[in-house]
């Protein structure tokens, strides 16, 4: 056990660092600079390149990177809030804490309503409300974020008026109603259609059977019996689940004007701020290659039948 | 006689058995036997898999949606007078099936005047005509004219019997209770000249069904053209990831031991990167490198390409580089499966090369799987596009596709939210129709993972 999380992590570390590569290729592939303005000079920029050490050849940058990250330092940023050291941006002007409020309301509203409806729809396999739950959770794998988003604002928002149309920093539980079912509308129809397979094929197996014959109500056999072996798939669905909340907080973000770090990095992206596209990148990816890893450790505790050495096939 | 003992109610009674007699054991007939035989035509792997998607009645419901899809987006265009591009005067802002104030003028034409109307002078387009000569066919007759100048203005085309001059009458030359005030007047001159340009028909007006934009453009031209945009991004982005992933899956899976290894590291490496991420980041990066090479490189395929803009090349690019890997998994673990089968130890015996092995023997095994894969993989396709236009990145006008014309309804959204709505509900229509149809694939192709 010690020994396959120890590989893991150490997995982790190495994707990361790949991430870190392709970031700094992919950003010193763009001709241009963060500096180049319309007022701004070549001494200018040469001279803003060298203070933030742009000048050094590419293998020493990369280097100098690596070895800041390594010691917990992300950098400055270089455009967007000039001077200003990027941890400082991500973690301590709440940025990093509202999209993380947002992906965990996402996360939590996915996996409470979407394994119970599963079930209702499992239990009641071929009734009408099989149907209903079926026939949504199809159509609900088929509508964008952003369609479902903008149409949520529109309604509750500019027509019915209920809910505020710019969410902010999230000041009041009302604000987070809309960024959470759009961010979370996808996932909770997906982990609803997987518990409702997953389900349906506990339900056929012979210990259920048994438990049936031996006297177990319904209500406690599907949710002692069944729900237990039928989370499995549910709960390795997760991690996609967290990169896919992340790339949807883009989206939602950007329509319910959250500050949050989804809309940062694409307009860091824009403005080739250099540290704060790798910080963001490095942090984002962090957070679901840990997603990721958690998920593979907990899905192996829950069934035991799963050997932890993994051998392919 | 004692009564004989029954054990079982199933038992048969001795006694009730009819005698068996020679003739009971006489040859049979020629149409007996043929009854016997049961020799059915062969059925090929398709046809099989044909007839069990036919019998799955959600996926030929969507199917049959999809076509409808496929003909607005490929057949539309052609139907409707309106181009995706154009923007037509005095149009903007349209609602839905609402007209333009020309348009209303020459709608009352409609009833009182018999006559046509010819695209290229539709109402509101800013299309003029140069001069030259042009024929019209109606009603299987040639009216060939010629114009001696360039018209400048649109006009519109009336047409009152080949004894009658045409009239070419100016927009503003109609009064609003649809009196034409002046025209000039254009002869005939019998059957049309050497490379005269045709005049189409138009008997009405056509509405804006979807209404326009605020720059005059037709939405339903352009949520025609974003369709199309669209559906074209999927399918080209699905192959790729086909091409790449099946090569790659192959030979990791056919050559084992250290190359395996490192082929298969590598893709669980780029199976971990968030690869949202890097397509945003990649968007960004590869647009002017792009735009530097359509507008430097001379070959044919750049200038292809260039027709399809940066931000899609990109899109492709990136799926090139991050998407294979789910489909060369796929393929591999096939490959892995089928390798131990007798016939490919056969063929290695018999002196078979690898890439022989690969195309004969384990490439058409595994088509179901490809098949499924690469056709659920359009609409992920199609929804990353959408995403990435949505946010601005992706296709840049006036080309468009589903997501930008989502993305460009967002700035009127509280006025216009049909403008949303329409190319919402069709991006939606299309992903949730190939899904059910890529399902149907599934039940189809490989009926051992019916559940």
């Amino acid at each position: 056990m010690a020994g396959y999380i120890g590989k893991r992590i150490v997995v982790a570390f190495l994707t990361l660092l790949l991430i870190m590569c392709i970031t700094f290729l992919l950003m010193n592939a763009v001709p241009g600079s963060p500096f180049l303005t319309e007022k701004s000079t070549p001494e200018m920029i040469a001279r803003a390149n060298a203070k933030y050490g742009l000048d050094k050849p590419l293998y020493v940058q990369l280097f100098n990177y690596i070895k800041s990250y390594l010691r917990g330092d992300l950098g400055t940023s270089l455009k967007m809030q000039e001077g200003t050291s990027v941890s400082k941006i991500i973690f301590h002007q709440g940025k990093f804490t509202l999209s993380l409020k947002l992906g965990v309301c996402a996360l939590a509203l996915a996996v409470i309503i979407g394994i119970p409806l599963g079930c209702v729809a499992a239990y009641n396999r071929g009734k009408w409300i099989d149907g209903v739950l079926r026939v949504l959770t199809t159509v609900g794998v088929a509508v964008p974020t952003f369609v479902l988003a903008t149409l949520l604002l529109v309604t509750f928002a500019v027509k019915l008026q209920w809910l505020p149309t710019l969410s902010g920093s999230l000041p009041d539980a009302k604000s987070y109603v809309m960024p959470v079912i759009s961010l979370s509308f996808y996932y909770t129809c997906y982990v609803a259609k997987l518990t409702r397979t997953s389900m349906l094929d506990a339900i056929n197996q012979d210990y259920i059977r048994t438990a049936r014959a031996k006297g177990v109500k319904t209500r406690a056999l599907i949710l002692k019996h069944a729900l237990r072996n039928s989370l499995i798939p549910v709960i390795t669905y997760l991690g996609p689940v967290m990169a896919g909340i992340i790339t949807g907080s883009f989206v939602v973000e950007s329509t319910f004007s959250v500050p949050g770090l989804g809309k940062y990095y694409v307009q860091s992206v824009l403005n080739r701020d250099y540290p704060v596209i790798m910080a963001t990148t490095v942090v984002l990816s962090a957070l679901v290659i840990l997603m990721n890893l958690v998920v593979d450790i907990a899905y192996k505790i829950v069934d035991p039948r799963i050997t932890l050495t993994d051998k392919e096939e | 006689m004692e009564k004989k003992m029954k054990f079982s109610p199933f038992q048969v009674d001795a006694d009730k058995i009819p005698p068996l007699t020679a003739e009971d054991f006489a040859p049979a007939l020629e149409g007996e036997k043929a009854a016997m035989v049961e020799m059915h035509k062969s059925v090929s792997y398709w046809c099989d898999a044909w007839r069990r998607f036919r019998a799955n009645t959600v996926s030929m419901a969507a199917l049959a949606i999809f076509v409808l899809c496929l003909l607005f987006a490929f057949v539309g265009p052609t139907l409707i007078p309106y181009s995706y591009g154009e923007q037509y005067r005095a149009s903007q802002k349209l609602a839905p099936f609402a007209y333009s104030k020309g348009e209303e003028k020459i709608r009352l034409l409609e009833g009182a005047s018999d006559g046509f109307y010819a695209t290229a002078l539709q109402p509101g387009s800013i299309t003029a005509l140069s001069k030259g000569d042009y024929f019209i066919t109606y009603k299987g007759q040639t009216y060939a004219f010629t114009l001696e100048k360039a018209v400048e203005k649109s006009v519109l085309m009336l047409y009152a019997g080949a004894e009658e001059p045409l009239r070419l009458v100016k927009e503003s030359d109609i009064g609003s209770d649809g009196s034409i005030k002046s025209y000039q007047a254009v002869a005939f001159t019998g059957t049309a000249a050497e490379g005269a340009s045709q005049i189409k028909l138009v008997r009405r007006v056509f509405p804006h069904v979807f209404g326009t934009d605020s720059a005059g453009r037709d939405i339903m031209a352009r949520t025609m053209y974003g369709t199309r945009v669209s559906i074209i991004i999927g399918v080209v982005a699905a192959l790729i990831v086909l091409v790449i992933g099946s090569i790659y899956g192959a030979i990791s899976g056919l050559s084992g031991g250290v190359v395996d290894f490192v082929m298969m590291r590598i893709v669980e490496l780029i199976y971990s990167v968030p690869e949202v991420l890097i397509v945003l980041l990649l968007q960004v990066v590869l647009k002017d490198p792009l735009q530097t090479w359509f507008d430097t490189s001379p070959s044919a395929f750049a200038h292809a390409m260039s027709d399809l803009g940066a931000g899609i090349v990109s899109i492709f690019i990136t799926f090139a580089l991050l998407y294979w890997v789910t489909m060369a998994r796929i393929v591999r673990g096939q490959v892995l499966q089928l390798k131990k089968q007798e016939y490919v130890t056969a063929a290695t015996a018999l002196g078979a090369s690898n890439g022989r092995i690969i195309r004969r023997h384990l490439l058409p095994n595994c088509v179901g799987q490809l098949v499924i894969t690469t056709c659920l993989q359009i609409p992920s396709a199609i929804f990353l596009e959408s995403f990435l236009s949505f946010l601005g990145l992706g296709v840049s006008a006036p080309m468009a596709s589903l997501g930008s014309l989502c993305s460009d309804a967002l700035e009127t959204i509280s006025l216009y939210p049909y403008r949303l709505v329409f190319p919402g509900i069709i991006l939606t229509v299309v992903v949730l129709t190939l899904n059910l149809v890529g399902d149907g694939l599934r039940d189809a192709l490989d009926p051992r993972l019916k559940k």
